[in-house]
């Protein structure tokens, strides 16, 4: 099971900014372990935001990022109290939600 | 009842008192002696300080007598080795290479690193070429170095010694005794010495 | 044994990747409105009011700090039932009494009576996870500092204990006879020249504005400059994609000038460290920090 995501959600005037933390360990599949073994590909697909139930960004990544990546999106029309979802699905068909209630700055 | 006003200040006095410098050392000598369980002697023995070594650790400047200083200078001097073949300049092309090579001689997993040669280290603290950016300030700039004193012999003995050991002429430096500690080669040397000396190598170039 | 460092000892090429990606957001960040760009840059800002990419970078690193997620996983298992006596560390003892975290941290290295011996926070998680949890020594000591391949408890745990006392200062004693002892330890070892490289840490941390090519080094004879570098210990560095406790900085400057492996939360770590954090007293604690 996933680690959980860092997720922060801030709102300025009617910006929400949202910075998202995730766990992964992002293998590209060109890393040997200490064996000397080709360590399998692991790394996020695919990653969806929604923003009061309305999808806001969806995303098809590769193994090209990087471990534990952090990502940004911002909203416009946003206020305190909405509700921000995360969901990321891996190539080994691992995936995580989670969801974050947006601050006032 | 001016004592009892007094006794907690006394206590606290007491407490506060510092090992002195010769108790430190005895402690931290013998931290030394078990930073390494299970390591093989050949590496343990690394961390044994030799004589001048000993002295160079003095904390604070002006801490080294004019003795010990004289002391540093004539062990250094009486290491100096020179190549068989007499000859104290060899190829730039190849001190080239060895200048900016920081490999060699690194420990991990109780294992010295396999390395097809030492790396000279020189370019981690000196700039050689005077082009390369990625240059060290932690000993002088070294740009220049051939075109400003010339290749006579006394310029290419000093610099053959200064780098075999540099603590025969400033002791106590931070540069280390590169030849003398056997990290380097006296024919490695030779090389390095030929690249800071030679007209056509990049250190000299304009 | 130790575990193998091959994998992460290089800076892994994707965490280029990390700083393109941030550079890219420091050039949208440059392109956007001014008022779009105090919200994301802010201190980043330079007084001329031109952007400099490589301070967004490090800025959106200090606010969304991967070291983080070893936080959130130090405290799990801080809690957690684990080892053969199944029992968490909530009864571990880093100086103020068992299961008291805050405030902790910026006290060590101490002396505890019951191991007769000044600990660091490193070595006195390690012996909670022996005494207490029931852990062979070295089980733990094998598996404390975190490669690809595996992840470190340590490293979690050490995060996590030294963030509860984040916004404190660092307030290193020296009421007991051993630490004081320690601490004239870690001032001699600091500057004991050995090796065949004839270093000591002060050849390289002696002197302003220094650096080993391109790499700056910090002048830790400088109060403020080694109350930077304690105020952010256990720290994730982005060249190992991972978070590092100060005993893992040490093994690896002990590997630089050419020693043996340094035996993990050995005296002589902890001397310097004693040194170190004394040196550093009222640095502001920020951990995990975040380095290259």
């Amino acid at each position: 099971m996933a680690e959980p995501m860092k997720i922060r959600a801030t709102v300025k005037g009617d910006v929400a900014d949202i910075r998202v933390l995730i766990a992964h360990p992002m293998e590209t599949g060109q890393r040997r372990d200490a064996k000397g073994e080709l360590v399998p590909q692991h790394f996020i697909q695919s990653i969806v935001v929604t923003y009061n139930g309305k999808t806001v960004y969806t995303g098809q990544w590769s193994q090209a990022v990087s471990r534990n990546p952090v990502f940004a999106v911002r909203v416009r029309g946003a206020k305190a109290g909405d509700k921000v979802s995360v969901t990321w699905v891996d190539n080994k068909g691992d995936r995580r939600t989670d969801e974050k209630t947006v601050d006032a700055a | 009842m001016a004592w009892l006003t007094f006794a907690p200040a006394l206590v606290v006095l007491g407490c506060a008192a510092f090992p002195d410098e010769q108790s430190a050392r005895v402690a931290g000598e013998s931290i030394v002696a078990q930073a390494y369980p299970g390591m093989p002697e050949v590496l343990t023995r690394r961390a044994v300080q030799d004589p001048p070594q000993r002295i160079c650790s003095k904390i604070g400047p002006g801490k080294i007598t004019q003795e010990e200083a004289a002391e540093v200078i004539r062990l250094s001097r009486a290491s100096i080795k020179y190549p068989a073949s007499g000859k104290l300049v060899g190829d730039w092309k190849t001190g080239a290479a060895l200048a900016y090579s920081g490999v060699g001689t690194r420990v991990r997993d109780g294992k010295v690193e396999k390395v097809k040669e030492n790396g000279a280290l020189c370019s981690n603290c000196h700039m050689l070429d005077p082009r390369e950016v990625n240059a060290g300030n932690l000993g002088p700039s070294l740009a220049g170095y051939g075109s400003q004193r010339g290749s006579t012999d006394a310029v290419t003995q000093y610099t053959y010694e200064r780098i075999y050991n540099a603590w025969a002429f400033v002791p106590c430096s931070n540069m280390p005794r590169l030849g003398a500690n056997g990290h380097l080669t006296p024919e490695q040397i030779a090389h390095v010495v030929a690249y800071l000396i030679d007209p056509q190598s990049p250190v000299n170039r304009k | 044994m130790r575990p193998d460092f091959k994998s992460s000892r290089h800076p892994r090429p994707r965490s280029l990747l990390r700083i393109r990606a941030l550079r890219a957001v420091a050039q949208r960040a440059r392109a956007a409105t001014t008022v779009a760009c105090a919200v994301a840059c802010g201190a980043a800002l330079a007084q001329d009011g031109k952007v400099d990419p490589l301070a967004v970078g490090r800025q959106l690193l200090a606010e969304d700090n991967p070291g983080e997620l070893w936080v959130q996983r130090g405290e799990k298992l801080f809690h957690a039932k684990r080892g053969p006596r199944q029992v968490s560390l909530e009864q571990c003892d880093f100086g103020l009494g068992p299961g008291k975290l805050t405030g902790a941290f910026p006290r060590l290295p101490r002396y505890f009576p019951d191991t007769g011996k000044v600990q660091d926070l490193e070595s006195r998680l390690l012996t909670c996870m022996v005494e207490l949890q029931g852990y062979a020594r070295a089980d733990i000591v094998k598996g404390a500092f975190s490669t690809l391949d595996h992840d470190s408890d340590m490293e979690a745990l050490a995060s996590f204990v030294a963030s509860r006392s984040n916004g404190m200062s660092m307030n290193v004693q020296l009421d007991h006879e051993k630490e004081r002892e320690m601490y004239k330890a870690g001032e001699y070892l600091f500057h004991r020249r050995s090796g065949p490289t004839d270093f000591a840490c002060v050849t390289c941390h002696g002197d302003e504005g220094k650096r080993i090519r391109l790499q700056e080094l910090p002048n830790m004879t400088d109060r403020k400059q080694i109350q930077a570098v304690v105020s952010g210990w256990p720290a994730y560095r982005g060249t190992q994609s991972t978070v590092r406790t100060m005993q893992h900085r040490l093994y690896d400057c002990n590997w630089q000038m050419r020693l043996p492996d340094l035996d993990f939360a050995s005296d002589m770590s902890i001397a310097l460290t004693t040194y170190l954090n004394y040196s550093g007293n009222g640095a502001v604690i920020q951990a995990p920090g975040v380095r290259r």
